[in-house]
């Protein structure tokens, strides 16, 4: 019972902690866990959609309201456009996104991915970094230079000249061979559009926290709703969503196996524990104790029995947790080099991750279960025959 | 018709058990009658019903047919809990196997029926210990009763029947699985509390030591009573 308890709140955790690294790898490689852009960039992503300099101002006040203290971890602004890459071998069809270069790396997780060179800083102007197998298909290498090229506000075709800075490589094939990052004013310059962006991406602390976040980001801007919308991860990632969803329900069934398991654990136990005891139930009965008093002795007994092992086991599964709490889970040798699915690299080391609600939800099983359990048991001790319970009888 | 005066009484008592096609009439019409402080021995061969009637006799099986009186009540209709009443407050039990609570100490198990009672932990140990020191077993009271003997755990089952001071003792076979210096002394034991306190003692045995030191032998064949001697 209490390794059935500890197996349970351990599993959890790592099925929560996995969860949730999934969650942060993607969002961190796509659009935050909150996206702030205008209502229509979601449909139709072009510059035409973006948000001014005066909605840039608002989102930036609205993101820094205190009722978002605790759960913003970071935020960066990005003008995202849909272009060509040239160089003089190749030309390629490109995501180019530009980005405050500081900003954005406390949000994606782009710049860990450094292959060779260095990511963007602060002062770059013509700099760029350009994801593996694209330099490889258009023959770049650090240093050299290579011609973008899209639609600019105007409608017309404009190019910039960048020269790679950096490249990087995260295994996700959609980002190697296809995403370009340059400094937020160069692509703001070259299309355009100065002061604009096409979305503020936002990194929370958790993925429960986008709820919130999104009802105090509506509220904040209320006023600039036919300007400026705030998604989630999942209606922005719908990919990863479908994704996450269909594990949520690998992760019920699993769990509701685990539980039923437990649960037949415990009941099976206290059942043993009256039927071994026969005897004893039987004396106390012809001592003087009623048959309703031997059934509530059990069932008391029975859920004492329950909460003493789920508590400890529970105690034990939250140390085992905790053990890996720091450095986690690294599954690295079951995988054979990156392992990628919803357009997200997933991280082989899982943290388990504890919440008070797996707590309380464990000591309502434990209590369903024990109450479940101690039922039947305890109608049974009510209904022994006393001479045979206590082999009286000739 | 009530009767009072009887520590226990049966009238034309009948107990048959059937499983299916077997049929087993295992007392069969038995009237009899113990006066208050009786010494008294239900005798007979295995099978010949001196347990059923001792466990009709304690509520523990109700009769098929008949009536049972203990301490003046009528007990055949007696709901469970009056019942369960009645062997709290005036029925002393002896089992051939002790039948002790394994995970209670000597004294913990000799004081079980006040606990159920609701008598405060002062009169009850109060009451355990003098009981223990009278009947030899001082000092053993925190053993468990896997550390006692044979005759030490029927000494704490005897202390546990009579510490409630009933009016009616019931022994099934308690000195069966004792050697005859134990089972002498047991007897002993009993025949002092018999007559120091005034308690009933009924029991139901094959062992000749007992049937010789009772005040009165009822033989049953049968199911059915015998014979019936007292000796003066």
């Amino acid at each position: 019972m209490i390794v059935a308890m500890a197996l349970l709140v351990f599993s959890r955790a790592l099925a929560e902690g996995g969860h949730e690294d999934w969650i942060e790898a993607g969002v961190r490689l796509g659009s935050g866990h909150v996206s702030l852009q205008a209502p229509q960039y979601r449909a139709r992503k072009t510059i035409e959609y973006r948000l001014s300099a005066e909605d840039l101002g608002a989102v930036e006040a609205a993101i820094s309201k205190p009722a978002l203290n605790g759960r913003l971890v970071a935020a960066a602004p990005r003008l995202a456009v849909e272009g060509l890459a040239s160089s003089a071998s190749s030309a390629l069809p490109v995501a180019v996104i530009g980005v405050d270069p500081e900003r954005e790396s406390n949000l994606s997780s782009l710049p860990e991915h450094l292959e060779s060179g260095r990511y963007l800083e602060g002062d770059d102007r013509l700099q760029a970094y350009v994801g593996a197998r694209l330099a490889e298909r258009l023959g770049l290498e650090t240093g050299d230079r290579f011609v973008l090229t899209a639609q600019d506000a105007s409608g017309e075709i404009a190019g910039q000249m960048a020269r790679v800075i950096g490249i990087f490589r995260t295994g996700l094939p959609e980002a190697d061979e296809g995403l370009v990052q340059i400094p937020l004013e160069t692509a703001r310059e070259w299309l355009g559009v100065p002061g604009a962006v096409t979305s503020v991406d936002l990194l929370l602390d958790s993925s429960r926290s986008v709820r919130p976040v999104l009802r105090s980001l509506d509220a904040s801007l209320a006023e600039r709703s036919d300007a400026v919308r705030a998604i989630g991860w999942r209606e922005s990632n719908p990919e990863l969503d479908a994704a996450v969803r269909m594990d949520d329900w690998a992760d019920y069934v699993f769990h509701a196996v685990l539980f039923a398991i437990a649960g037949l654990t415990i009941i099976n136990t206290i059942l043993m524990s009256v039927m071994q005891r026969t005897r004893e139930f039987g004396v106390m009965r012809a001592l003087g104790l009623n048959r309703g008093e031997v059934g509530r002795l059990v069932f008391t007994e029975g859920m004492l029995l329950t909460l003493a092992s789920g508590v400890v086991g529970m105690l034990i599964g939250l140390a085992v947790v905790w053990l890996f709490f720091r450095n986690g889970i690294d599954f690295s040798s079951m995988m054979s080099g990156e392992m990628t699915a919803a357009g997200t690299v997933i991280d082989p080391v899982i943290v388990p991750k504890f919440r008070l609600v797996q707590v309380a939800e464990s000591l309502l099983f434990v209590f369903a279960v024990g109450t479940a359990a101690s039922i039947y048991p305890a109608w049974r001790a009510t209904r022994l025959d006393l001479a045979q319970a206590m082999k009286f009888a000739e | 018709m009530n009767d009072t005066t009887a520590a226990v009484r049966t009238e034309n008592l009948w107990k048959i058990f059937e499983n299916g096609d077997i049929r087993v009439e295992a007392v069969r019409g038995v009237t009899f009658r113990v006066e208050p402080g009786e010494f008294v021995v239900l005798a007979g061969p295995s099978g010949s019903g001196k347990t059923t009637l001792l466990n009709m006799i304690g509520g523990l099986t109700r009769p098929t047919n008949g009536k049972v009186w203990v301490d003046g009540r009528e007990i055949g209709g007696l709901p469970d809990r009056d019942l369960a009443e009645l062997r709290l407050n005036r029925i002393g039990f002896v089992f051939q196997a002790y039948n002790l609570l394994p995970v209670l100490t000597a004294l913990e198990n000799a004081e079980f029926t006040l606990l159920l009672r609701g008598s405060e932990a002062e009169e009850r140990r109060r009451r355990v210990g003098k009981l223990f020191k009278r009947i030899g077993i001082e000092g053993l009271e925190d053993r468990l009763p896997g550390k006692l003997s044979g005759g030490q755990q029927q000494r704490v089952a005897v202390a546990r029947a009579v510490v409630g001071e009933p009016a009616l003792v019931l022994a099934d076979e308690p000195t069966a699985n004792l050697d005859m210096a134990t089972s002498t002394s047991l007897i002993e034991l009993m025949e002092e509390l018999n007559r120091e306190l005034g308690t009933t003692f009924v029991f139901a045995t094959h062992d000749r030591h007992l049937m010789d030191r009772a005040r009165r032998n009822i033989r049953l064949v049968d199911g059915q009573i015998v014979s019936d001697k007292r000796r003066d």
